[in-house]
Protein backbone atom coordinates (compact mmCIF):
# COMPACT_ATOMS: atom_id res chain seq x y z
CA UNK A 1 0.00 0.00 0.00
CA UNK A 2 2.91 2.10 0.75
CA UNK A 3 3.97 2.11 -3.04
CA UNK A 4 0.40 2.24 -4.38
CA UNK A 5 -0.06 6.09 -5.25
CA UNK A 6 -4.32 5.82 -5.43
CA UNK A 7 -4.18 4.02 -2.18
CA UNK A 8 -2.52 5.76 0.71
CA UNK A 9 -5.15 7.86 1.65
CA UNK A 10 -4.04 10.66 4.19
CA UNK A 11 -0.43 9.70 3.99
CA UNK A 12 -0.60 10.48 0.93
CA UNK A 13 -1.61 13.73 1.01
CA UNK A 14 1.17 14.81 3.79
CA UNK A 15 3.51 13.38 1.66
CA UNK A 16 2.92 15.25 -0.81
CA UNK A 17 2.48 18.59 0.96
CA UNK A 18 6.39 17.90 2.44
CA UNK A 19 7.26 17.35 -1.33
CA UNK A 20 5.93 20.65 -2.14
CA UNK A 21 7.13 22.32 0.82
CA UNK A 22 10.41 20.77 -0.24
CA UNK A 23 10.21 22.23 -4.15
CA UNK A 24 9.19 25.08 -2.40
CA UNK A 25 12.32 25.28 -0.44
CA UNK A 26 14.50 24.23 -3.58
CA UNK A 27 12.98 27.53 -5.76
CA UNK A 28 13.05 29.95 -2.83
CA UNK A 29 16.80 31.52 -3.09
CA UNK A 30 16.40 31.00 -6.98
CA UNK A 31 13.42 33.21 -7.17
CA UNK A 32 14.31 35.50 -4.37
CA UNK A 33 17.62 36.38 -5.95
CA UNK A 34 15.68 37.57 -9.41
CA UNK A 35 13.25 39.40 -7.57
CA UNK A 36 16.02 41.64 -5.44
CA UNK A 37 18.05 42.07 -8.47
CA UNK A 38 14.55 44.39 -9.63
CA UNK A 39 14.36 46.01 -5.96
CA UNK A 40 15.17 49.46 -5.36
CA UNK A 41 16.71 48.97 -1.61
CA UNK A 42 20.48 49.41 -1.39
CA UNK A 43 19.71 47.64 1.80
CA UNK A 44 18.16 44.66 0.57
CA UNK A 45 15.29 45.12 2.30
CA UNK A 46 12.50 43.27 0.84
CA UNK A 47 10.17 43.24 -0.55
CA UNK A 48 11.63 46.33 -1.80
CA UNK A 49 9.87 49.90 -1.57
CA UNK A 50 9.92 49.91 -5.59
CA UNK A 51 10.91 48.47 -8.81
CA UNK A 52 14.38 49.57 -10.60
CA UNK A 53 16.91 48.58 -13.34
CA UNK A 54 19.52 50.78 -11.74
CA UNK A 55 21.39 47.06 -10.46
CA UNK A 56 21.67 46.35 -14.22
CA UNK A 57 22.63 49.59 -15.03
CA UNK A 58 25.01 49.87 -12.57
CA UNK A 59 26.36 45.99 -13.89
CA UNK A 60 27.12 46.81 -17.00
CA UNK A 61 28.60 50.41 -15.95
CA UNK A 62 31.72 48.54 -14.65
CA UNK A 63 33.85 46.78 -17.03
CA UNK A 64 35.17 44.81 -14.47
CA UNK A 65 32.03 42.57 -14.44
CA UNK A 66 31.68 42.16 -18.06
CA UNK A 67 35.90 41.49 -18.00
CA UNK A 68 35.46 38.86 -15.23
CA UNK A 69 32.27 37.08 -17.52
CA UNK A 70 34.16 37.40 -20.52
CA UNK A 71 37.21 35.72 -19.00
CA UNK A 72 35.00 33.06 -17.36
CA UNK A 73 33.19 32.28 -21.21
CA UNK A 74 36.36 31.97 -22.72
CA UNK A 75 38.33 29.75 -20.03
CA UNK A 76 35.33 27.29 -19.85
CA UNK A 77 34.93 27.45 -23.56
CA UNK A 78 38.81 26.01 -23.72
CA UNK A 79 38.00 23.38 -20.90
CA UNK A 80 34.78 22.22 -22.17
CA UNK A 81 36.86 21.46 -26.08
CA UNK A 82 39.49 19.93 -23.81
CA UNK A 83 37.97 17.86 -21.62
CA UNK A 84 35.64 16.95 -24.30
CA UNK A 85 38.06 15.95 -26.40
CA UNK A 86 40.34 14.00 -24.09
CA UNK A 87 37.38 12.34 -22.30
CA UNK A 88 36.25 10.65 -25.73
CA UNK A 89 39.49 9.33 -26.01
CA UNK A 90 39.48 7.96 -23.02
CA UNK A 91 36.01 6.73 -23.27
CA UNK A 92 36.64 4.78 -26.27
CA UNK A 93 39.92 2.84 -24.47
CA UNK A 94 38.15 2.44 -21.13
CA UNK A 95 34.66 1.00 -22.30
CA UNK A 96 36.24 -1.20 -25.41
CA UNK A 97 40.22 -1.64 -24.67
CA UNK A 98 41.25 -5.16 -23.54
CA UNK A 99 43.54 -4.84 -20.61
CA UNK A 100 44.68 -5.17 -16.86
CA UNK A 101 44.09 -2.71 -14.73
CA UNK A 102 41.25 -0.91 -16.86
CA UNK A 103 39.19 -0.36 -14.09
CA UNK A 104 41.91 1.23 -11.58
CA UNK A 105 42.39 3.49 -14.07
CA UNK A 106 39.27 4.33 -14.54
CA UNK A 107 39.08 4.98 -11.23
CA UNK A 108 42.08 7.57 -11.27
CA UNK A 109 40.56 9.52 -13.73
CA UNK A 110 37.73 9.70 -11.66
CA UNK A 111 39.56 10.55 -8.32
CA UNK A 112 39.49 14.80 -8.82
CA UNK A 113 35.81 14.48 -8.59
CA UNK A 114 36.12 13.13 -5.54
CA UNK A 115 39.27 14.57 -3.61
CA UNK A 116 37.83 17.56 -1.70
CA UNK A 117 38.84 20.64 -4.33
CA UNK A 118 40.50 22.94 -1.46
CA UNK A 119 43.54 19.95 -1.77
CA UNK A 120 43.47 20.05 -5.56
CA UNK A 121 43.24 23.92 -5.42
CA UNK A 122 46.37 24.83 -3.09
CA UNK A 123 48.39 21.73 -4.83
CA UNK A 124 48.09 22.95 -7.89
CA UNK A 125 48.11 26.24 -7.34
CA UNK A 126 51.68 25.52 -5.36
CA UNK A 127 52.79 23.63 -8.69
CA UNK A 128 51.82 26.28 -11.11
CA UNK A 129 53.54 29.09 -9.05
CA UNK A 130 56.93 27.02 -9.24
CA UNK A 131 55.69 26.41 -13.20
CA UNK A 132 55.21 30.27 -13.94
CA UNK A 133 51.96 29.02 -15.02
CA UNK A 134 50.15 30.79 -11.60
CA UNK A 135 47.09 33.48 -12.67
CA UNK A 136 47.60 32.86 -16.25
CA UNK A 137 44.73 31.50 -18.63
CA UNK A 138 46.99 28.51 -19.80
CA UNK A 139 46.86 27.53 -16.17
CA UNK A 140 43.30 27.93 -15.27
CA UNK A 141 42.33 25.63 -18.43
CA UNK A 142 44.74 22.85 -17.53
CA UNK A 143 43.58 23.04 -13.59
CA UNK A 144 39.96 22.96 -14.91
CA UNK A 145 40.27 20.36 -17.36
CA UNK A 146 41.36 17.75 -14.70
CA UNK A 147 38.49 19.04 -12.27
CA UNK A 148 36.11 18.80 -15.50
CA UNK A 149 37.51 15.50 -17.39
CA UNK A 150 35.40 12.76 -15.10
CA UNK A 151 32.36 15.26 -16.41
CA UNK A 152 33.26 14.29 -20.26
CA UNK A 153 34.02 10.30 -19.65
CA UNK A 154 31.07 9.69 -17.49
CA UNK A 155 28.56 10.51 -20.17
CA UNK A 156 30.32 9.48 -23.15
CA UNK A 157 31.28 6.18 -21.48
CA UNK A 158 27.77 5.86 -19.95
CA UNK A 159 26.14 6.42 -24.07
CA UNK A 160 29.19 4.05 -25.59
CA UNK A 161 27.86 1.07 -23.25
CA UNK A 162 24.99 1.02 -24.63
CA UNK A 163 26.09 1.57 -28.12
CA UNK A 164 25.93 -2.30 -30.25
CA UNK A 165 29.29 -2.26 -31.43
CA UNK A 166 28.37 -4.32 -34.03
CA UNK A 167 26.61 -1.49 -36.06
CA UNK A 168 30.08 -0.19 -36.32
CA UNK A 169 31.88 -3.52 -37.31
CA UNK A 170 28.74 -3.75 -39.93
CA UNK A 171 29.99 -0.79 -41.39
CA UNK A 172 33.73 -1.45 -41.33
CA UNK A 173 32.49 -4.96 -43.11
CA UNK A 174 30.83 -2.84 -46.07
CA UNK A 175 34.20 -1.09 -46.84
CA UNK A 176 34.09 2.12 -43.94
CA UNK A 177 37.95 2.09 -42.69
CA UNK A 178 37.74 1.70 -38.78
CA UNK A 179 38.17 5.54 -38.20
CA UNK A 180 35.74 6.03 -40.90
CA UNK A 181 33.46 4.08 -39.01
CA UNK A 182 33.89 5.67 -35.55
CA UNK A 183 33.44 9.23 -37.39
CA UNK A 184 30.80 8.53 -39.05
CA UNK A 185 28.75 5.72 -37.25
CA UNK A 186 29.61 5.96 -33.80
CA UNK A 187 30.19 9.22 -33.01
CA UNK A 188 26.79 10.72 -34.29
CA UNK A 189 24.93 7.69 -32.39
CA UNK A 190 26.50 8.99 -28.74
CA UNK A 191 26.27 12.61 -29.58
CA UNK A 192 23.41 12.93 -26.65
CA UNK A 193 26.38 11.70 -24.14
CA UNK A 194 28.98 14.09 -25.97
CA UNK A 195 26.83 17.00 -25.75
CA UNK A 196 26.13 16.10 -22.51
CA UNK A 197 29.66 16.15 -21.80
CA UNK A 198 30.31 19.31 -22.91
CA UNK A 199 27.07 21.39 -21.22
CA UNK A 200 28.72 19.73 -17.93
CA UNK A 201 32.53 20.59 -18.22
CA UNK A 202 31.85 23.85 -19.68
CA UNK A 203 29.59 24.46 -16.41
CA UNK A 204 32.19 22.57 -14.06
CA UNK A 205 34.35 25.64 -15.24
CA UNK A 206 32.25 28.31 -15.93
CA UNK A 207 30.92 27.60 -11.38
CA UNK A 208 34.19 26.82 -10.18
CA UNK A 209 35.33 28.69 -7.33
CA UNK A 210 37.87 27.49 -5.11
CA UNK A 211 40.82 26.48 -7.73
CA UNK A 212 39.53 30.21 -9.12
CA UNK A 213 40.04 31.88 -5.95
CA UNK A 214 43.59 30.07 -5.48
CA UNK A 215 44.77 31.00 -9.07
CA UNK A 216 43.64 34.19 -9.83
CA UNK A 217 45.14 37.60 -10.09
CA UNK A 218 44.18 40.98 -10.49
CA UNK A 219 44.53 41.27 -13.90
CA UNK A 220 42.69 37.37 -15.02
CA UNK A 221 39.67 37.41 -12.64
CA UNK A 222 36.96 34.85 -13.31
CA UNK A 223 33.23 35.28 -12.74
CA UNK A 224 33.17 33.42 -9.52
CA UNK A 225 36.03 35.29 -8.05
CA UNK A 226 34.42 38.86 -8.48
CA UNK A 227 31.58 37.64 -7.11
CA UNK A 228 33.53 35.49 -4.00
CA UNK A 229 34.96 39.08 -3.80
CA UNK A 230 32.24 41.34 -3.42
CA UNK A 231 30.47 38.74 -1.22
CA UNK A 232 32.67 39.53 1.22
CA UNK A 233 32.97 42.83 1.05
CA UNK A 234 29.25 43.75 0.78
CA UNK A 235 26.53 42.53 -0.11
CA UNK A 236 25.35 44.97 -2.94
CA UNK A 237 22.12 44.30 -5.08
CA UNK A 238 24.14 44.59 -8.13
CA UNK A 239 25.60 40.80 -7.11
CA UNK A 240 21.86 40.10 -7.61
CA UNK A 241 21.54 41.85 -10.75
CA UNK A 242 24.82 39.51 -11.96
CA UNK A 243 23.26 36.73 -10.50
CA UNK A 244 20.05 37.00 -12.37
CA UNK A 245 21.72 36.52 -15.36
CA UNK A 246 23.43 34.03 -14.42
CA UNK A 247 20.03 32.27 -13.53
CA UNK A 248 18.59 33.55 -17.00
CA UNK A 249 21.70 31.78 -18.71
CA UNK A 250 21.30 28.42 -16.84
CA UNK A 251 17.90 28.14 -17.47
CA UNK A 252 18.04 29.12 -21.91
CA UNK A 253 20.70 26.35 -21.46
CA UNK A 254 18.56 23.90 -19.57
CA UNK A 255 15.92 24.80 -22.14
CA UNK A 256 18.15 24.11 -24.76
CA UNK A 257 19.67 20.54 -23.55
CA UNK A 258 16.17 19.65 -22.90
CA UNK A 259 14.95 20.62 -26.57
CA UNK A 260 17.89 19.10 -28.32
CA UNK A 261 17.86 15.93 -26.84
CA UNK A 262 14.29 15.29 -27.52
CA UNK A 263 15.31 16.15 -31.26
CA UNK A 264 17.71 13.70 -30.89
CA UNK A 265 16.11 11.18 -29.56
CA UNK A 266 13.05 11.43 -32.01
CA UNK B 1 53.52 8.44 -38.93
CA UNK B 2 57.34 7.89 -39.53
CA UNK B 3 58.56 4.86 -39.22
CA UNK B 4 60.63 5.94 -36.32
CA UNK B 5 58.08 6.78 -34.14
CA UNK B 6 55.98 3.77 -34.89
CA UNK B 7 58.89 1.59 -33.70
CA UNK B 8 59.00 3.17 -30.51
CA UNK B 9 55.48 2.38 -29.73
CA UNK B 10 56.21 -1.33 -30.95
CA UNK B 11 58.71 -1.82 -28.25
CA UNK B 12 56.54 -0.17 -25.33
CA UNK B 13 54.20 -2.39 -26.23
CA UNK B 14 50.80 -1.13 -25.45
CA UNK B 15 48.18 -3.35 -25.13
CA UNK B 16 45.50 -3.09 -27.58
CA UNK B 17 42.96 0.02 -27.08
CA UNK B 18 45.14 1.78 -24.49
CA UNK B 19 46.51 4.54 -26.89
CA UNK B 20 43.17 6.54 -26.32
CA UNK B 21 43.75 6.71 -22.37
CA UNK B 22 47.56 8.57 -22.82
CA UNK B 23 46.12 12.13 -23.39
CA UNK B 24 43.92 11.28 -19.97
CA UNK B 25 46.75 9.66 -18.40
CA UNK B 26 49.52 12.64 -19.00
CA UNK B 27 47.05 14.81 -17.39
CA UNK B 28 46.08 13.45 -14.55
CA UNK B 29 49.34 12.24 -13.72
CA UNK B 30 51.23 15.40 -14.44
CA UNK B 31 48.65 18.17 -13.27
CA UNK B 32 47.00 16.10 -10.40
CA UNK B 33 49.13 13.55 -9.14
CA UNK B 34 52.58 14.87 -9.00
CA UNK B 35 50.96 18.12 -7.67
CA UNK B 36 48.97 16.49 -5.33
CA UNK B 37 51.96 14.47 -3.95
CA UNK B 38 54.69 17.38 -4.17
CA UNK B 39 51.99 18.95 -1.60
CA UNK B 40 52.29 15.86 0.92
CA UNK B 41 55.92 16.00 0.75
CA UNK B 42 55.82 19.42 1.91
CA UNK B 43 53.38 18.25 5.05
CA UNK B 44 56.58 16.27 6.37
CA UNK B 45 59.58 18.10 4.80
CA UNK B 46 58.07 22.15 6.13
CA UNK B 47 59.81 24.20 7.69
CA UNK B 48 62.13 21.04 8.73
CA UNK B 49 61.91 17.09 7.98
CA UNK B 50 59.59 15.30 10.03
CA UNK B 51 55.77 14.92 11.37
CA UNK B 52 56.14 17.77 14.14
CA UNK B 53 52.99 19.77 11.19
CA UNK B 54 50.90 16.19 12.08
CA UNK B 55 52.28 16.05 15.95
CA UNK B 56 50.95 20.20 15.68
CA UNK B 57 47.47 19.43 13.89
CA UNK B 58 46.74 16.59 16.10
CA UNK B 59 47.84 17.54 19.45
CA UNK B 60 46.75 21.24 19.50
CA UNK B 61 43.17 22.20 21.23
CA UNK B 62 42.15 25.11 18.40
CA UNK B 63 42.99 22.36 15.51
CA UNK B 64 40.95 19.68 17.47
CA UNK B 65 37.93 21.89 17.65
CA UNK B 66 38.26 21.92 13.93
CA UNK B 67 38.43 18.83 12.93
CA UNK B 68 35.15 18.07 15.63
CA UNK B 69 33.56 20.92 13.90
CA UNK B 70 33.73 19.59 10.75
CA UNK B 71 32.56 15.85 11.93
CA UNK B 72 29.93 17.80 13.49
CA UNK B 73 28.17 19.97 10.27
CA UNK B 74 29.02 16.90 8.40
CA UNK B 75 27.04 14.84 9.93
CA UNK B 76 23.92 17.20 10.88
CA UNK B 77 24.00 18.07 7.36
CA UNK B 78 23.67 14.50 6.28
CA UNK B 79 21.35 12.80 8.92
CA UNK B 80 18.89 16.38 7.99
CA UNK B 81 19.53 15.74 4.04
CA UNK B 82 18.63 12.30 4.68
CA UNK B 83 15.33 13.05 6.17
CA UNK B 84 13.86 15.67 3.98
CA UNK B 85 15.01 13.88 1.23
CA UNK B 86 13.45 10.42 1.75
CA UNK B 87 10.07 11.81 1.73
CA UNK B 88 10.58 13.48 -1.58
CA UNK B 89 11.83 10.97 -3.17
CA UNK B 90 9.56 8.06 -1.72
CA UNK B 91 6.44 10.29 -3.43
CA UNK B 92 8.57 11.10 -6.56
CA UNK B 93 9.35 7.78 -7.37
CA UNK B 94 5.26 6.56 -7.16
CA UNK B 95 3.90 10.17 -8.68
CA UNK B 96 1.84 10.70 -11.62
CA UNK B 97 4.75 11.56 -14.23
CA UNK B 98 3.78 14.69 -15.02
CA UNK B 99 3.60 16.48 -11.40
CA UNK B 100 7.12 14.32 -10.73
CA UNK B 101 8.43 15.98 -14.09
CA UNK B 102 7.54 19.78 -12.49
CA UNK B 103 9.33 18.51 -8.84
CA UNK B 104 12.23 17.18 -11.03
CA UNK B 105 12.52 20.31 -13.12
CA UNK B 106 12.86 22.56 -9.88
CA UNK B 107 15.72 20.01 -8.52
CA UNK B 108 17.64 20.52 -11.59
CA UNK B 109 17.02 23.94 -11.87
CA UNK B 110 18.40 24.49 -8.06
CA UNK B 111 21.27 22.55 -8.99
CA UNK B 112 22.32 24.18 -12.04
CA UNK B 113 21.93 27.46 -10.73
CA UNK B 114 25.72 28.67 -9.54
CA UNK B 115 26.49 28.07 -5.96
CA UNK B 116 27.64 31.30 -5.46
CA UNK B 117 24.14 32.82 -6.36
CA UNK B 118 22.53 30.02 -4.28
CA UNK B 119 24.76 30.64 -1.27
CA UNK B 120 24.50 35.14 -1.61
CA UNK B 121 20.48 34.42 -1.52
CA UNK B 122 20.72 32.53 1.57
CA UNK B 123 23.21 34.66 3.11
CA UNK B 124 20.71 37.76 2.24
CA UNK B 125 17.66 35.84 3.78
CA UNK B 126 18.76 34.73 6.95
CA UNK B 127 20.71 38.08 7.92
CA UNK B 128 19.12 39.24 11.32
CA UNK B 129 17.00 41.79 9.46
CA UNK B 130 16.26 39.41 6.46
CA UNK B 131 12.84 38.15 4.99
CA UNK B 132 13.14 35.16 7.29
CA UNK B 133 13.35 37.13 10.81
CA UNK B 134 10.95 39.94 9.13
CA UNK B 135 8.46 37.11 8.36
CA UNK B 136 8.69 35.05 11.77
CA UNK B 137 8.33 38.64 13.70
CA UNK B 138 5.73 40.42 11.54
CA UNK B 139 3.68 37.03 12.49
CA UNK B 140 4.43 36.97 15.82
CA UNK B 141 6.15 33.91 16.34
CA UNK B 142 9.18 35.76 17.81
CA UNK B 143 9.67 38.69 19.74
CA UNK B 144 13.47 39.12 18.56
CA UNK B 145 15.33 38.16 15.43
CA UNK B 146 16.74 34.78 15.34
CA UNK B 147 20.39 34.13 14.58
CA UNK B 148 20.45 32.02 11.69
CA UNK B 149 23.45 32.89 9.68
CA UNK B 150 27.17 32.61 10.86
CA UNK B 151 27.06 29.76 12.71
CA UNK B 152 25.75 25.89 12.73
CA UNK B 153 22.27 26.96 11.43
CA UNK B 154 23.18 29.08 8.85
CA UNK B 155 25.53 26.18 7.79
CA UNK B 156 23.28 23.74 7.97
CA UNK B 157 20.46 25.13 6.01
CA UNK B 158 22.83 26.72 3.12
CA UNK B 159 24.34 22.49 2.63
CA UNK B 160 21.39 21.04 3.15
CA UNK B 161 20.27 23.24 0.50
CA UNK B 162 22.89 22.15 -1.91
CA UNK B 163 23.21 18.24 -1.01
CA UNK B 164 19.41 17.68 -1.32
CA UNK B 165 19.44 16.82 -5.24
CA UNK B 166 22.31 14.72 -4.54
CA UNK B 167 20.39 12.52 -2.19
CA UNK B 168 16.94 12.50 -3.42
CA UNK B 169 17.79 11.44 -7.53
CA UNK B 170 19.86 8.62 -6.59
CA UNK B 171 17.03 7.76 -3.99
CA UNK B 172 14.30 7.81 -6.48
CA UNK B 173 15.86 5.08 -8.55
CA UNK B 174 16.62 3.04 -5.28
CA UNK B 175 12.82 3.31 -4.13
CA UNK B 176 11.34 3.11 -7.96
CA UNK B 177 13.17 -0.49 -7.99
CA UNK B 178 11.27 -2.03 -4.88
CA UNK B 179 8.42 -4.06 -6.32
CA UNK B 180 5.15 -2.60 -4.69
CA UNK B 181 3.72 -5.75 -4.51
CA UNK B 182 6.27 -6.69 -1.52
CA UNK B 183 4.33 -4.00 0.55
CA UNK B 184 0.87 -5.44 -0.88
CA UNK B 185 1.67 -8.68 0.49
CA UNK B 186 2.56 -7.42 3.72
CA UNK B 187 -0.87 -5.39 3.75
CA UNK B 188 -2.57 -8.71 3.30
CA UNK B 189 -0.64 -10.55 5.64
CA UNK B 190 -2.25 -7.94 8.65
CA UNK B 191 0.53 -5.31 8.49
CA UNK B 192 -0.07 -1.94 9.96
CA UNK B 193 0.76 0.82 7.57
CA UNK B 194 3.86 1.34 10.10
CA UNK B 195 4.65 -1.96 10.42
CA UNK B 196 5.12 -2.20 6.71
CA UNK B 197 7.42 0.92 6.27
CA UNK B 198 10.03 -0.08 9.08
CA UNK B 199 10.13 -3.92 8.08
CA UNK B 200 9.90 -3.78 4.47
CA UNK B 201 10.09 -0.43 3.20
CA UNK B 202 12.89 1.12 5.13
CA UNK B 203 15.21 -2.01 4.75
CA UNK B 204 14.28 -2.18 1.09
CA UNK B 205 15.78 0.84 0.66
CA UNK B 206 18.63 1.83 3.02
CA UNK B 207 21.57 0.31 0.52
CA UNK B 208 20.23 3.77 -1.15
CA UNK B 209 20.32 5.78 2.07
CA UNK B 210 23.49 4.64 2.67
CA UNK B 211 24.91 5.03 -0.36
CA UNK B 212 23.96 8.85 -1.23
CA UNK B 213 24.32 9.04 2.66
CA UNK B 214 27.49 8.58 2.42
CA UNK B 215 27.96 10.79 -0.87
CA UNK B 216 26.72 13.81 0.99
CA UNK B 217 28.46 13.04 4.01
CA UNK B 218 32.11 12.82 2.14
CA UNK B 219 31.01 16.21 -0.12
CA UNK B 220 30.42 17.99 2.90
CA UNK B 221 33.68 17.37 4.96
CA UNK B 222 35.40 19.36 2.49
CA UNK B 223 32.67 21.69 1.10
CA UNK B 224 34.54 25.34 1.33
CA UNK B 225 32.20 28.06 -0.04
CA UNK B 226 28.93 27.63 1.59
CA UNK B 227 30.41 27.35 5.60
CA UNK B 228 33.04 30.05 4.50
CA UNK B 229 29.81 32.64 3.87
CA UNK B 230 27.20 30.69 6.02
CA UNK B 231 29.29 30.01 9.12
CA UNK B 232 31.16 31.31 11.57
CA UNK B 233 34.60 31.79 13.04
CA UNK B 234 33.90 30.05 16.12
CA UNK B 235 32.95 26.81 13.63
CA UNK B 236 35.47 27.04 11.14
CA UNK B 237 35.96 23.32 9.15
CA UNK B 238 38.41 21.96 7.56
CA UNK B 239 38.29 23.13 4.24
CA UNK B 240 38.35 26.68 5.09
CA UNK B 241 41.11 26.46 7.84
CA UNK B 242 43.64 24.77 5.13
CA UNK B 243 42.37 27.74 2.70
CA UNK B 244 43.61 30.29 5.59
CA UNK B 245 46.82 28.01 6.49
CA UNK B 246 48.14 28.86 2.60
CA UNK B 247 46.50 32.35 1.83
CA UNK B 248 46.47 34.28 4.98
CA UNK B 249 49.30 32.44 7.11
CA UNK B 250 51.76 31.42 4.15
CA UNK B 251 52.00 28.32 6.59
CA UNK B 252 52.23 25.56 3.66
CA UNK B 253 53.83 22.61 5.99
CA UNK B 254 50.95 23.17 7.83
CA UNK B 255 48.59 23.56 5.67
CA UNK B 256 49.38 21.00 3.62
CA UNK B 257 49.77 18.55 6.56
CA UNK B 258 45.98 19.25 7.55
CA UNK B 259 44.96 18.96 3.48
CA UNK B 260 46.37 15.09 3.91
CA UNK B 261 44.46 14.38 6.44
CA UNK B 262 41.47 15.29 4.57
CA UNK B 263 42.64 13.37 1.88
CA UNK B 264 42.91 10.05 3.68
CA UNK B 265 39.73 10.62 5.34
CA UNK B 266 37.53 11.51 2.42
CA UNK B 267 39.60 8.52 0.06
CA UNK B 268 38.95 6.22 3.08
CA UNK B 269 34.86 6.97 2.99
CA UNK B 270 34.97 7.14 -0.88
CA UNK B 271 36.25 3.06 -0.92
CA UNK B 272 34.11 2.37 1.43
CA UNK B 273 30.88 3.63 -0.54
CA UNK B 274 32.29 1.85 -3.93
CA UNK B 275 32.28 -1.13 -2.22
CA UNK B 276 28.48 -0.71 -1.07
CA UNK B 277 27.33 0.77 -4.61
CA UNK B 278 29.87 -0.98 -6.71
CA UNK B 279 32.07 1.25 -9.49
CA UNK B 280 30.36 1.11 -12.20
CA UNK B 281 27.17 1.97 -10.85
CA UNK B 282 28.82 4.80 -9.30
CA UNK B 283 30.05 6.49 -11.96
CA UNK B 284 26.66 5.70 -14.43
CA UNK B 285 24.94 7.80 -11.71
CA UNK B 286 25.26 11.18 -13.50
Amino acid sequence: MLLDYDRMGWLKIALLGFTALVAGFLLLPVVFIVLLSFGSSRWLAFPPPGWTLKWYQELFADPAWLDAALTSARIATMTAILAVAIGLLASFALVRGQFAGREILRGLLLTPMVLPVVVFAIAIYAFFLRLGLGGTTIGFVIAHTVLALPFAIIPVATALEGFDKSIEDAAIVCGASPLEARLRITLPSIRIGIFSAAIFSFLASWDEVVVAIFMASPSLQTLPVKIWGSLRSDLSPVIAAASSLLVGLTLALMVVTALLQRKLRT
Amino acid sequence: MSVETRRNFGTVRLPAGFNGLLPALVLIVLFFVIPVLALLLRSVTEPEPGLQNYAALLGDGTYARVFFNTFLVASVVTIVTVLVAFPVAWMLAIMPSALASIVFGVIILSMWTNLLTRTYAWMVLLQRTGVINRTLIAAGVIDQPLPLINNLTGVTIGMVYIMLPFMILPLVGTLRAIDPMTLRAAALCGASPFQAFRRILLPLSLPGIAAGGLMVFVMSLGYFVTPALLGGTSNMMLAEMIAQMIQSLLNWGLGSAAAFILLVVTMALYALQLRLVGARRMSGGI
